[in-house]
């Protein structure tokens, strides 16, 4: 084999070796923190497991249960769970694009303390979804708070439909403008000038160089956000635990509320059900977010 | 361009290298959070103190292991869910299973029932001080199962009724003169006091509130111990007479922050935890402790609700028997040494405190220093009282603001902790 071959063959090899190295911290960390919790999690939704003594495989029990016993209360928290999950993914989802993208436009014009308002919208990402919840608990205090001061009224907002979901909504949206406003500030950073000058010259109005130009030249952000959003929403937690307490009656009480408590509430384990409730759940992201994409792409 | 490459490999390398050790178990790792070795001459002991009792825990502690034991105490504490949910967890690895353990009564059945426990039978034998008579009944007996020792109690911490002295005296002078108020005592004086707007009640935390108004109802969460029985009469008043009260306008309102205002002088009765006490301090008024309100002022049909923290330890193979002695060391030591505990707010479980007036100033000694005040203590050990522990907190307040009908109530959780009941297949 002369020396040229060898070279050649080295660097084949090398090649071959190299993305995987590259790749690897990312593929331990995705083994470990997502595909095995996964694939366990899978199995234990086919057991009667309850955290404590060894898993019995169950077959499909625990899936009969939660979707075909109507006289199971845990077929009655898959429903209000995931009814009320799809909801807050409804509510959420257009503000968490829609209010970031029309800030980020707002702040491409360069106006002055620009940089000021945009720490200011992204600071709250930084927080803790706890910090987040006892800022907004004492903000809609019945007592002492300032939004039922300013509105004068005395209702209980948090625990009153329908103003629990419209604070639950206000909450996330000030919790996650940051994240998305960033996005698109870089994508409009992007957008060549040549465009809007071009627009000039023909004419178009500010909303016509929006919708023809920005819009388009920024879907593939959009869709990105879109479907990371609506991911991120299906898995909301923290916000209804702390600040509506899942009601009233069982209002705004979410599905991953009702596996958490099931897997590991104050009672014996029903980690089985919990598990099956939680891949139904993945099994929903999944879909939706495949017609996201379908849809999106389909438009294009 | 072959060195960077050399780097980059190294780098790469490195980072997995890295992010691999990091996930493993390192032995120091195991010290921090717990310990299977049986040679360690350190007791590593869980507990679920994460708030301004946390440091009380921790002195006490510290001033055990100035006493030069053997086999010095090291404390771990971590959030309650957070320790609960590791528990299963370490006790089937068998890896990092604390030697010594805080859970709360109500938990011993299960894990009782699950085999996790080891039973502190033999252990007790060299150490007859811990035993019946040195303990608050209550919280002695539920550690008692089947004949076996399953726990030795640190406290013994009760719900009661926080009042404003002066408020009571303007409104209804007489109704402490037995140290019960009544549902019927606190209607009438909350009835005066509306034209002031005084609150008579506090909207709290219910679960305390109706377990202990059923009991006094005559209802018991159990009969066999094992299926519910919750679906009747008893719940149904318990729910309704709060109902009552809050649509007669005498409690605090939905929305309002009971603690804030009564703290600022505009609640009469707020009946809280003796947890509470050092928070309750706040107020800037002469304020009391007494029992919960009861249906009837007769301290004999009186129910305090309660519950107690418990030195368990579970099951470890690897546990020593010196290691075991150096437990039993500890768990005298606190006996004898449990002032500090008082103050957190808590009543030690022992009554080796009866002897020293510090504690007896405390306001929450009261539900101690009279044997008929301790029959009024009440653990509710079922084994499922977790599963009505998360519906009373879920749906009470609903019922009582009148976003849930009365009559649901009670049927709905019969439902709803009997459907949990049967997923259990452990020792029933």
């Amino acid at each position: 084999m002369s020396l040229s071959q060898k070279k050649k063959k080295g660097n084949q090899a090398q090649s071959k070796v190299f993305p995987w190295l590259f790749i690897a911290p990312h593929l331990v960390i995705f083994s470990i923190f997502f595909l095995i919790p996964v694939v366990f999690g899978i199995y234990i939704s086919f057991t009667d497991w309850d955290l404590v003594s060894s898993p019995n495989f169950v077959g499909l029990a625990n899936y009969q249960e939660i979707f075909t016993n109507q006289d199971s209360i845990f077929y009655t928290q898959l429903r209000t769970g995931l009814t009320n999950t799809f909801k807050f993914v409804i509510f959420v989802v257009p503000f968490c694009i829609m209010v970031p993208l029309l800030i980020a436009v707002a702040l491409n014009t360069k106006p002055k303390l620009g940089k000021f308002f945009q720490s200011l919208f992204y600071m709250p990402s930084l927080f803790a979804i706890s910090a987040v919840v006892i800022i907004w608990t004492l903000m809609f205090n019945v007592t002492y708070g300032p939004v039922n001061k300013l509105l004068g009224t005395s209702i209980p907002l948090t625990s009153t439909m329908p103003y629990a979901w419209v604070t639950l909504v206000v909450v996330t949206i000030w919790w996650t403008i940051g994240g998305n406003m960033i996005i698109y500030q870089a994508a409009l950073n992007g957008i060549p000038q040549d465009y809007y000058e071009a627009a000039d010259i023909d004419g178009a109005s500010s909303l016509q160089k929006f919708f023809k130009i920005t819009l388009p030249s920024i879907k593939g952000q959009i869709l990105y956000t879109l479907v990371v959003t609506t991911i991120a929403q299906f898995n909301v937690y923290g916000q209804p635990l702390m600040l509506t307490g899942g009601g009233p009656s069982d209002g705004t009480r979410v599905l991953l509320m009702y596996i958490q408590q099931n897997a590991f509430g104050s009672g014996q384990s029903i980690a089985g059900i919990a598990s099956a409730m939680a891949i139904v759940l993945g099994i929903c992201i999944m879909i939706v977010s495949a017609i996201q994409f379908k849809f999106l792409r389909t438009k294009n | 361009m072959r060195v960077k490459k050399f780097a980059s490999i190294v780098l790469m390398v490195g980072v997995c290298v890295s992010i691999l050790a990091g996930c493993g178990n390192s032995s120091d790792d195991s010290k921090s959070s717990g310990s299977s070795k049986g040679g360690s001459n350190e007791i590593v002991f869980w507990n679920p103190f994460t708030g301004p009792d946390g440091s009380n825990i921790k002195a006490m502690v510290d001033e055990y292991n100035k006493t030069n034991p053997e086999f010095k105490v090291k404390n771990v504490s971590m959030k309650e869910g957070d320790m609960y949910t590791k528990i299963p967890t370490v006790v089937n690895s068998g890896k990092n299973i604390p030697d010594l353990n805080i859970i709360h009564a109500e938990r011993i059945k299960q894990y009782k029932d699950n085999d996790m426990l080891q039973a502190y039978d033999d252990a007790l034998t060299d150490y007859p001080e811990i035993k019946a008579e040195n303990y608050v009944p209550e919280s002695w007996n539920i550690g008692d199962l089947d004949g076996s020792r399953y726990s030795v109690p640190l406290d013994i911490h009760t719900s009661g009724t926080y009042y404003n002295k002066e408020l009571v005296e303007k409104y209804t002078p007489n109704a402490l003169d037995d140290n019960i108020i009544t549902y019927d005592e606190i209607k009438e004086a909350g009835e005066k006091a509306q034209k002031d707007d005084v609150s008579a009640l506090g909207v709290t935390w219910m679960k305390p509130i109706l377990l202990s108004l059923y009991k006094q109802h005559g209802g018991e969460l159990s009969s066999d111990g094992i299926d519910p029985t919750l679906d009747n009469s008893a719940m149904e008043d318990s729910i309704a007479l709060w109902k009552e009260l809050y649509d007669s306008g005498i409690t605090t309102k939905d929305g309002e922050d009971p603690y804030q205002l009564f703290v600022a002088g505009k609640v009469m009765f707020y009946p809280e935890g003796i947890w509470m006490r050092n928070d309750v301090n706040e107020a800037q008024f002469d304020w009391g402790l007494t029992n919960a309100p009861q249906i009837s002022d007769d301290l004999s049909k009186a129910v305090n609700w309660s519950s107690s923290h418990q030195f368990v330890m579970f099951k470890n193979e690897n546990r020593s028997d010196e290691k075991t002695k150096g437990i039993m060391d500890f768990l005298e030591w606190v006996r004898t040494n449990s002032l500090e505990w008082a103050k957190a707010g808590q009543n030690p479980a022992t009554l080796d405190l009866l002897n020293n007036d510090e504690y007896l100033e405390m306001p929450q000694s009261m539900f101690i220093n009279d044997p008929a005040m301790q029959e009024t203590l009440t653990i509710f050990d079922y084994k499922y009282n977790g599963y009505v522990s998360e519906y009373m907190d879920a749906h009470a307040l609903d019922v009582i603001f009148g976003k849930a009908e009365v009559s649901d109530f009670a049927p709905s959780m019969q439902k709803e902790v009997a459907d949990k009941v049967a997923k259990d297949n452990s020792n029933k």
